[in-house]
Parts: structure tokens; sequence; C-alpha cells
């Protein structure tokens, strides 16, 4: 396969060229290969970007931060400073195509940009903390020289292989001698965090039999090398230990100690068994007897990275919210007057006084079940919040998705880390579907102070379901679930999937193609997917390892099938390697795959009329 | 601090290598001159106010290198400038001859037609000069811009150089005001959709 080459290529090609770096000196990367100019370019760009995405005055002094330390991290003089930070603090208004063209035009990145994208992970996670921001700033920077987003998942993933084998090759005795260097290293530029014990049921293993041919073969040696040794040789185990967390046992650890508050029940399940640098937690927004009886059965075919968790909250009450849900729409209400009303909804000519009479008198069987869940989804997202805030998680970016109630907890969870300090740089994306919060833009604003990526609203407009139960706990109908939120910022995108959604109970059923249409990745884009990923769904990598023979086959057909399985992921087909359409590209101004700028568009069209 | 400012205006410097126009810059901005001064890389950026005629404006100055290898990523800093200095060196003619290139390249570059532009010859202190007052004048004029010639070195013009550019953008109105309602926007504000008026309901969307 060709993309297979490609790995082999550049990995090889890296191995060489850290071998020469490594002798030099650890962490002579791709940085100071680099022409003074390619560097600068370089630098300029990442300010560029860095303006572009957190022009916010709270956001300044992570900008100055960043570019001051990226400066020496390329070691460009201290002469280009006050550029940069202008750059960074958006002043100009320069653009980023003449940089980017240097950059791609630099006989070492004309073969391999990715180097650039390896460089700025290891920058980002030589102090043992990955920040959402910055993950959001290698996407953008990545997307603008044209790297397909899944390298990045792979150059993550392989950095953290290699981190986890020199953990491993550290004996005793090593660590000694390490303390001491690293005391001394502390004085040096590759300053690291304080070794703090890992311990815990999960030792900061990686999946066991990951597709070990593949990732020898083409993208591990890349990072083992050249990326890790960026790091600091001995570092990793630091690294590691701050990353996941010091406790080692992260998410699936955490035990609600005692009742906070209202909550009765709260606790992470792990929806996949590897490890990664940024972890995705699905939150559910009910439960129904049978097939949707867990948390997790909902979010089964998800795969945004191969460190998931699934929020168990409050089943009790889910259970019996769900179960009533399912009855009312089974039962009492029937499926001609179902019809009629997502009809009444979607025309918007409906307020609280045309529901019909047959739904109201059943109305007190839901809204009492409902209000319930109304009130402690709020609850249960502000304890999120608290240990979110408290980096139970380790140190990397978090990617919170949920629908209906589970929408909620997110969006309460966000409101209450906006109020704290400290809280940017955590949450990456969240994607927030059928949301029975309020619409109004000016209470969505909070949220952008600490969502670094994208905050997705998925809505649709004839979901008379969730217009009638948010009818007594809204003056307005203005829910969030039903419209798109008109918030004038990069982060916000608005979803219409009236087209996949056909009821609020469809949130929970369709969930696979809900999430192909918002751009999260799932075991069916892996699979379609190209041969470089490493992020393959344990079915693909038990096919990998089976032979390359036979996936070499099975990724030809997967190609050819590749315009038909396109048209599958509703909506957001728009490249096939770029199964992420709205988390994977940070920016809507694209010219090749304006995706969801139109889709944004589109919604916020609608959402005039 | 700010609040007095009655705009922010980009000034751009360019110019052949070594023909001095980050001394121009460091003699306006901090009143300094090293003769040992190190080659720019890439791009300065410095920022001053200065009042002109009693209006006060922020001077976001960018310098940026003249020599070849950073030649590539001039084209990125003409975007949204108000006032460009171009500067030549009275004692290398080639730097005056050349002059002629780095208008080809504003021209190409350069967002906005009605730019201020000054040229500006430099290190009159020197004995050996090459380029006549004259010359540069008759250029100048040909081109319709401003001119002056100075000396960072003693100081001669440096100041009022700075002032006439800034005076001559003030006196143009639809060149500054727009920008400094706009200033620091972004521009993800452009490209987002405000939607249009219309009257369609939802239905298209069942489809």
């Amino acid at each position: 396969m060709a993309a297979e080459e490609k790995w082999k290529g550049r990995a090889s090609k890296q191995q060489e060229e850290a071998e020469e770096g490594g002798e030099r000196e650890p962490g002579v990367l791709l940085g100071r290969q680099l022409p003074e100019d390619g560097r600068f370019a370089y630098a300029a760009l990442c300010g560029i970007s860095l303006a572009w995405l957190f022009p916010e005055n709270e956001q300044s002094s992570f900008r100055t931060e960043f570019i001051k330390g990226f400066v020496k991290w390329l070691d460009l003089p201290d002469a280009v400073l006050p550029a940069m930070t202008a750059f960074a603090d958006g002043l100009g208004g320069e653009g980023t195509e003449t940089f980017t063209e240097i950059l791609l035009k630099d006989p070492i990145l004309k073969e391999n940009p990715l180097l650039i994208t390896q460089d700025l992970l290891s920058f980002s996670l030589q102090d043992g903390s990955y920040d959402a921001r910055a993950r959001v700033l290698i996407c953008r920077v990545s997307w603008l020289l044209r790297i397909p987003l899944e390298d990045l998942e792979v150059l993550e993933e392989s950095l953290l292989e290699s981190l986890k084998e020199q953990k491993e090759e550290e004996s005793e005795t090593a660590e000694v001698s390490r303390k001491k260097k690293e005391r001394r290293k502390k004085l040096k530029r590759y300053l690291l965090i304080g070794l703090a014990t890992v311990g815990g049921g999960t030792v900061i293993g990686l999946t066991g039999g990951l597709a070990a041919p593949l990732v020898a073969a083409g993208a591990a040696t890349i990072i083992g090398s050249a990326g890790a040794a960026a790091l600091g040789s001995t570092a990793g185990i630091a690294i590691m230990a701050s990353l996941f967390g010091a406790a080692g046992a992260g998410l699936t650890g955490y035990k609600m100690k005692k009742r906070v508050g209202a909550i009765e029940e709260f606790e992470f399940l792990p929806l996949t068994e590897g490890k990664q640098l940024h972890i995705t937690i699905a939150i559910t927004g009910w439960l129904c007897t049978g097939k949707y009886g867990s948390f997790t059965t909902p979010w089964s075919s998800m795969l945004h990275s191969s460190e998931q968790y699934c929020l168990a909250w409050e089943s009790k009450y889910l259970m019996e919210l769900g179960n009533t849900l399912d009855s009312l729409l089974n039962g009492f209400v029937n499926m001609m007057a179902q019809e009629a009303l997502k009809f009444t909804v979607l025309s918007g000519i409906v307020t609280a006084l045309t529901w019909p009479a047959s739904l109201l008198t059943v109305a007190s069987v839901i809204d009492n079940p409902w209000g319930v869940c109304l009130h402690r989804s709020a609850e249960v997202g502000k304890h999120l919040a608290h240990i979110l805030l408290s980096r139970q998680q380790g140190q990397r970016p978090v990617t919170l998705i949920g629908f209906s109630l589970g929408a909620r907890v997110i969006y309460f969870c966000l409101q209450e880390m906006a109020q704290e300090k400290d809280s940017q740089g955590i949450i990456e994306d969240v994607v927030l579907l059928g949301a029975p919060v309020e619409g109004e833009a000016k209470h969505w604003r909070a949220l952008t102070r600490v969502v670094s990526g994208r905050i997705i609203n998925g809505f649709c407009r004839g979901d008379w379901l969730l217009s009638f139960v948010y009818r007594t706990s809204s003056v307005q109908l203005n829910v969030a679930g039903l419209q798109p939120i008109d918030l004038d910022d990069r982060r916000m995108v608005n979803m219409d999937l009236s087209s996949v959604v056909n009821g609020h109970l469809d949130y929970m059923k369709q969930m696979d193609t809900i999430l192909k249409a918002v751009g999260i990745k799932t075991k069916g884009c892996q699979l379609e997917g190209k041969g470089s990923g490493s992020l393959f769904s344990p079915q693909a990598k038990s096919q990998r390892a089976a032979g390359s023979e036979a996936r070499r086959k099975e990724n030809t057909r997967k190609e050819e099938d590749e315009a038909g399985s396109e048209a599958l992921a509703a909506g957001c087909a728009h490249r096939q390697n770029s199964s992420s359409s709205a988390l994977g590209e940070p920016s809507p101004p694209c010219p090749d795959c304006s995706h969801s700028a139109d889709s944004k568009k589109q919604a916020v069209g609608k959402g005039a009329n | 601090m700010d609040e007095d400012v009655l705009t922010t205006l980009k000034i751009l410097i360019i110019g052949e290598s070594g023909v001095g126009k980050s001394s121009l810059l460091l003699r306006f901005t901090d009143d300094t001159f090293d003769p040992e001064l190190a080659a720019t890389i890439g791009v300065d950026f410095k920022v001053k106010t200065i009042s002109v005629d009693g209006n006060k404006a922020k001077l976001a100055i960018w310098d940026t290198a003249g020599q070849e290898r950073f030649r590539t990523l001039t084209p990125s800093y003409y975007r949204g400038a108000q006032g460009v200095i171009l500067v030549y060196d009275v004692t290398r003619r080639d730097t005056f001859v050349k002059l002629d290139n780095w208008l080809n390249e504003l021209e190409t570059y350069c967002t906005r037609n009605d730019i201020v532009q000054m040229l500006v010859g430099n290190k009159i202190d020197k004995e050996n000069r090459e380029v006549d007052r004259n010359e540069g004048l008759k250029f100048a004029r040909k081109h319709s811009m401003l001119f002056i010639e100075a000396s960072a070195k003693t100081c001669d013009g440096v100041q009022c150089a700075f002032e006439e550019l800034v005076e001559k953008i003030i006196q143009t109105p639809g060149l500054w005001e727009s920008e400094s309602q706009n200033r620091g926007v972004k521009l993800s504000n452009k490209e987002e959709g405000y939607g249009g008026g219309g009257a369609c309901g939802g239905y298209c969307s069942m489809l």
C-alpha cells in the first residue's frame, strides 16, 4: 500500500535523522535542522495560528508563554520575540499562506511535512502536560500544512509507545542515575516536572498486542528515536506519570467517596482498552430496559480516541425516564399524532398552548421523571467539572460528547468550569446532541472560555418530544437541541441533524450515524480509512496481525469501496482521509473542504428563517 | 493609555539588505544607534505612539529583513499596511537601482492601492555619496511618494520621516478609519455566515 510505503520511507528517513541528531544532543530535532528562515516561518505560523485560535484577552498569557517557549525550542534568537509576540497577539493580520509555502518548499519538509506535527507534539509534551489548546494548535498547523489528522493520531500513539518502552527499560539503578541527571537537566531547557510515582490499577500500559508488526515497521520507530529523544531520552516516566495522572488508575479509579450533594451514582466505565494522549468521555442521556439498558451501548461504535470512557450516572432515574419515554411513544401517543406533532414543531408555530389535549393528559407521566433528571444532570455536570479540574484524567485533552440529558451534563459541567480558575486547556472539543438546555447565545458565550477546540451543537428541528418535555422548564421555546446557537465564535459549530434524527429517541438508536454526521470517528471510519493509522478497532488489529497480504487485499477493496462508503457518512463525508470533518479540521475557512463551515452557514441560515 | 489614541497604523519598512532599516527604526523608537547592529531575522516589530497635529497614533512598525534568504517571507507582512517606508543607501547605487523591484513587490502583495509610501535615502552622514538628492527626489515624484534624506547615525530626518508619513496617512481618512474599527478583528468574523433573511420553514431539512 502506498500509505504504508510512505510510512516506511518516513520512518527510515527519520531514523537516520534521529541517529544523527541523537548523537549530538537529545532533542536536536527538526526545529534545529531547518534553516533560520524556515524556523522563523514555522514559529510565525504557530504565532498566527495561536492568534486565530485564541484571540481572547484571557488567553494572552497562554499565547505569550507558548510563543516564548517555542522560540527557545527552535533556537531562534531572542531578537525575533517582539515580532513573534506580535504575531501571536494578532497584530498585523498576516496570512499564513507565505509561511506554509516556505515550509512546504523546504527540502527536509517537502518529503515529510509530518515532521512539523511531530516537532510540535514533542514541544507540547515536553513539560509533561498536554494542553488541549496545544493540541488544537497542532491540528490547525497540521491542517494548514495539509497533513491528514490521522497522522497526528498515529504520532501520538507511537510517542506513547516509545515513552512506555523507555519506562520499562529503566532499571532501578538507572533510575537513580536518571534522577541525578534530571536534577541537572532541570536547569537546562528540557525541564521536566517532578517524578510522580505511578501506582494504581492500570499502570500506564498500552494495548497489549497493539498490531505489533505495523507499529514496528512504521510509526513507532519514528518517534521512538526522534520524538522521544526530543523529550529527553530518559524522561519517559516523568512525562507519562504527569500525562496520565499521578494515580495511574485515572478515571476508572475514581470512586465517589461519599455522596456528593444529591448525586447517587457517578462512575467512569472504560469503553475501549487503549491508552491515548487524549481521551473522550461519553455521557448517555437515558436508559431503557432491554438493549439500551447499559450506559455504554449507544457508544459501541465510537472510536474518537483509543481511550474512551463512559460516564455512568443516576441509572435508577435515567431508567425510569427512558421507560416512560418509551411507553409514551409506543402507547399513549399514536404514530399519526407523532407525525403531526413533528411537523407542528417543524413549522415553528408551536407554543405551550397548542399541545394536543391527548398529550397533555399524559404529561404528568413524563414531567416528573424528566424534572428529576433535569435537576440531577445539572448536579452531575457540576461534579464532573470538579473531577476534570482536579485532573483525575491526567494532563491531557478531554473531548466530551453526550446526547439529551448527557448533553445537559456537559453543558453544566462547562458552565461550572467557566467559573473556575485554571479551567482552560482541559477540554478540547464538546459535542452536545439534542441538548435540553437554553439556546440563547449569551449563555453559551461562557463555554468558549473553557473549550479549546469546538463546541458542536447537534440539533433536530422536528424533535417534538424535546420541545414538549422542555415546555415547562423554559418560558420561551429556546432550546439548544431544537435550533442552532447563534454564537459568533470560531468554536461554535451548529449541525442540523434533522435528516438523521427523526425523533428524540433516535439520538440513542442512531448514534452511529449521528457520530459520523457530526464528524466523530467511529470504528467504521477506521476500517474504511487509510492503511497508515494505528487507531484500529480490535477486530481490525487482529486482521492486521493476521497477515499483510490479506490486509493489502482488503485495503485495496476498501479503497475501491471508498466512493460508496463516503456517501454513507451522512452529511459529513467530503473526503476520505478526513473522517473527522468537524473535529479534525479546526478552521472553517477551508477552500477544499469547507464542509463544517458550510454546514454551519447552512444551519445558521436556516436558523434565521 | 489607549483611550486617547486615535488609531493604530501599520507601517512597513522595506529595502535592500544593509541600507539601515533597523537602524532607522531603532533611532526612531529608542533614540539609539548601534553601528554593529546584527542583521534582522525574519522581521522585527516595534510599537510607538506619536502625536501628529494633536492626534495620537499608535504605530505598529514591522521592520523586514533585507537579506535574500528572508525575502520570501516579506509578502506576508504587506497585508493591511497603511504606510510603507522604502529605504535605500545613498552611498550604494545598487540599493537605489533595486528600488523598482521593491515597488513591484509592493504593488503585487499590497492589499490596498492607496497605501502611503515614503522614500528614505539613508546614511547621508557618510562622505562617499553615490546617489544624488535630486535623483531620489525625482524617483519619488515619479512614483508619487514622499521623500526625505536621513541619517540614523546623526538622527537627521528620522523623526521627520515617520511624522510626515503618519500625517499623510491621517490626511487620507479612508485609509485608516475603517481599520481603526476593525482593529484586532479576526479572519473568522468575515468567514462566518450570518444567515440570509428569506422565509422558508424547516421542512427542507426533512428531505
